[in-house]
């Protein structure tokens, strides 16, 4: 939703930057009747209003009550409460901060490899498309297998990433209770996150890497320019609209990390590894406290508009100086 | 793009206000009144029946080809739908069930959902709708009976029953130099203190399910009897030197760290056939899972560690309840009876649902040699308090016996912050 959101940002700004072809060829494009537009956007408006709109409207307004589950009891206006406890629940910041840590420990790593890996599936070598394959099968693989796949990976005494490290490696003598603590935990779940969007963020980025144009490698060999030159003045230039926008994307879906950490830690022990959507959907679905859970999701949504919109400020600012 | 966000957003917000004017609901619309079900009156149409039972143990057979098939045949023309929801989903579907009005008639709820969908508004009271339902409740053990209890009325009557009891194996203990199983907390230390960083117990977790045997039967309580206070109980002397003993036991490594949660652990019931944990505290569901995965093993029962307070175990099971939405409520009744029947409870019995009626344990026992250990158990097994905060509390408890277990707090500073969450919980009722 949200890709399609942003390429959709994309696509239109860069239309509307083009000048536009004036004489009777664009005048007999023009649509015969105002509503022409309307009806052809009205199928995925219609969807996005009661999937979407409506759903966000109505969770705005849950938000500021002691929400009822029952519609035919009453739920009690409470204005802000919700949002002041929220900001006053040392357990939301612990989850903010592990979103956080996540997002650290996950994103860069993510979007380097994907590129590194782009770059070298660019080039034409044997089993090139296998492997363009191998590394896109953990996207389409459900979230739920890899998670329960990864937590019997780290399992602390059967694990075979505990034997690697002790019987293997021979590193530790005893075996890492992965998931039974904070930072470990926060690891796993991360390392799982990075093979995960791996494959994803590699797709885009090779794409946007056949879009360079060739000719710009010619021309930066004859100034005498070595690979890693090229690498940094033709190519990261060249690709940088993309990188931000799949770097946009990565810490957008860091912050709304759940299905992971729900099936690897539970957010436990102690709330030690909870990240805002394992706290939020428990709030809602296990103490029925969905007031409190909506206002949480609008603190962190704001959060993620701003952390976005800088993101946008500040890389696409200098995308306009490079040109 | 700015000047669009914006037009976007304001819209959003107006019309989030608009909505917020509205009425949300019914404006407290009290239940309508229960009707009386009388047994042994005509019924017919069709009811639904929602219920986690499992498909593995042979569970949905015996429900679906024995016991409504033979309601059916009791009754011609009625017709009752079964929809098996997963245990673990069961709450979430109830949740959002209730919120869309589309509850079914019969509900088998896990015993501490009930004061929750009672003070939701979602259960028909069984006390005040079935005239014959003090008949049942005198067949109930009374701890499985208490589970239904909300604001001065029984809400369910209890269908299945379970209890935890001291699992162990023989031959790991004596590997671990304990010649036999502890029978009391106390011996449980000593034993603790002579294998010397051998585990000898082992716990999947720290929520009130697996503590509370402790702290009754060392003579504590994690609430007062109404179930509107804990301090006093969970932060008094008795319930935090239960809770310390745990932690001590932990640190010595006696106990392993599956306590934390079970992330990454090796759960209690491979741990125990394997010879790591050479004890653990759970119901009669690990006996088929065993039997099948293990089948050399032999595991062996006794009874909950005793203390001041005798050995008291933990109530588990669940209860059948009726909704408010149910438009069939004759047709509900009736079924609910036939599911109390010596006939459902028996074909169930043989599943490995325990009866929770005194006139059944003998039939219980019966069935299979172990559920004897239980059934004595059940006599003195207390439920979990019964209040609708409960899932809250439990969160809290477990958490703060967590910190404990990780060293970041004393027991007793963490059942103080216990008590300072879970008394204003409490106070809501």
């Amino acid at each position: 939703m949200t890709a399609q959101r942003l390429s959709g940002q994309e696509v239109s700004t860069a239309s509307a930057a083009r000048p536009r072809k004036p004489g009777r060829g664009g005048a007999s494009r023009r649509p015969s009747h105002w509503w022409v537009p309307w009806a052809f956007a009205a199928p995925g408006l219609i969807l996005f209003f009661l999937t979407t709109g409506y759903p966000l409207v109505r969770s705005l307004q849950i938000s500021f009550y002691n929400w009822s589950v029952l519609p035919t009891q009453a739920s009690t206006f409470i204005g802000l409460d919700n949002y002041t406890r929220a900001l006053a629940d040392p357990q939301f910041w612990t989850s903010v901060t592990n979103a956080g840590v996540y997002l650290l420990m996950s994103v860069p790593a993510t979007v380097a490899l994907g590129l590194l890996f782009a770059v070298l599936l660019q080039k034409k070598m044997p089993g090139r498309t296998l492997f363009r394959i191998l590394f896109y099968i953990p996207v389409v693989t459900s979230w739920v297998v890899v998670s329960l796949l990864f937590k019997f990976l780290f399992t602390t005494d059967d694990g075979a990433v505990n034997w690697f490290i002790t019987d293997f490696l021979s590193l530790s003598d005893h075996a890492v209770p992965w998931l039974e603590q904070r930072w470990t935990g926060l690891i796993a779940i991360s390392l799982l996150g990075i093979w995960k969007n791996l494959g994803w963020c590699l797709v885009v980025l090779l794409a946007s890497l056949g879009g360079v144009g060739e000719e710009l490698y010619e021309a930066a060999a004859l100034d005498g320019a070595n690979a890693w030159h090229k690498f940094v003045h033709v190519t990261l230039p060249g690709i940088r609209g993309t990188l931000l926008f799949v770097l946009v994307l990565q810490v957008i879906g860091a912050f709304n990390v759940f299905p992971s950490v729900l099936l690897m830690t539970n957010g436990g022990p102690a709330g030690s590894t909870e990240v805002p959507l394992t706290y939020m959907y428990k709030q809602a679905f296990s103490f029925l406290d969905f007031g409190y859970g909506s206002a949480m999701a609008f603190i962190l949504a704001i959060f993620i508009f701003i952390v976005s919109f800088a993101q946008f400020k500040f890389l696409g600012e200098k995308k306009e100086a490079l040109r | 793009m700015m000047k669009k966000l914006f037009t976007l957003s304001s819209i959003a917000l107006l019309a989030a206000a608009g909505l917020t004017a509205c009425d949300t609901g019914g404006g407290g619309a009290q239940p309508a009144a229960v009707a009386t079900l009388s047994s042994g009156v005509a019924v017919s149409g069709e009811i639904t029946f929602w219920h986690a039972y499992s498909a593995g143990g042979g569970e949905i057979k015996a429900l679906e080809k024995t016991i409504i098939p033979n309601f059916e045949k009791l009754h011609p023309g009625v017709k009752v739908k079964s929809v098996q929801i997963s245990d673990k989903d069961m709450h979430q579907k109830l949740v959002t069930a209730a919120a869309g009005q589309s509850l079914p008639d019969v509900i088998r709820a896990d015993i501490v959902t009930v004061p929750e969908l009672a003070k939701i508004g979602v259960l028909a009271p069984l006390s005040d709708a079935m005239p014959d339902f003090q008949s049942w409740a005198n067949k109930m053990f009374p701890g499985p009976l208490a589970t239904n209890k909300y604001n001065g009325k029984s809400w369910g009557l209890p269908l299945d029953t379970n209890t935890k009891v001291v699992i162990y194996n023989d031959q790991a203990l004596k590997a671990n130099g304990v010649a036999s199983v502890p029978k009391t907390l106390d011996e449980l230390k000593a034993a603790a203190d002579k294998v010397g960083g051998k585990y000898i117990l082992a716990e999947g977790g720290s929520g009130g399910w697996q503590m509370l045997p402790y702290i009754w039967s060392n003579g504590g309580d994690m609430t007062d009897p109404d179930v509107k206070k804990s301090a006093g109980y969970l932060n008094g002397p008795k319930a935090v030197a239960a809770l310390q003993m745990i932690v001590d036991l932990y640190n010595k490594k006696a106990i392993p760290g599956v306590i934390l949660g079970g992330s990454g652990g090796t759960p209690t019931g491979d741990g125990l056939p394997k010879g790591m944990y050479p004890a653990i505290v759970d119901g009669p569901w690990t006996f088929p899972g065993m039997a099948t995965s293990y089948p050399n093993f032999q595991p062996k029962t006794s009874p909950m560690f005793s203390g001041d307070g005798g050995s008291v175990s933990v109530v588990g099971g669940e209860d059948i309840v009726m909704t408010q939405q149910s438009k069939n409520k004759e047709l509900a009744a009736e079924f609910i009876r036939y599911m109390l029947s010596p006939d459902a409870q028996n074909a169930m019995g043989q599943v490995g649902q325990l009866s929770a009626e005194k006139d059944m344990a003998e039939a219980m026992a019966a069935i299979q040699p172990y559920y004897a250990a239980f059934l004595e158990q059940l006599k003195t097994a207390k439920p979990r308090p019964a209040t609708p905060q409960w899932a809250k509390v439990d969160d809290i408890f477990t958490k703060q016996a967590q910190l404990a277990l990780q060293g970041k707090l004393s027991v007793q500073e963490a059942m103080d912050a216990a008590v300072a969450q879970i008394d204003p919980l409490l106070a809501q009722g």
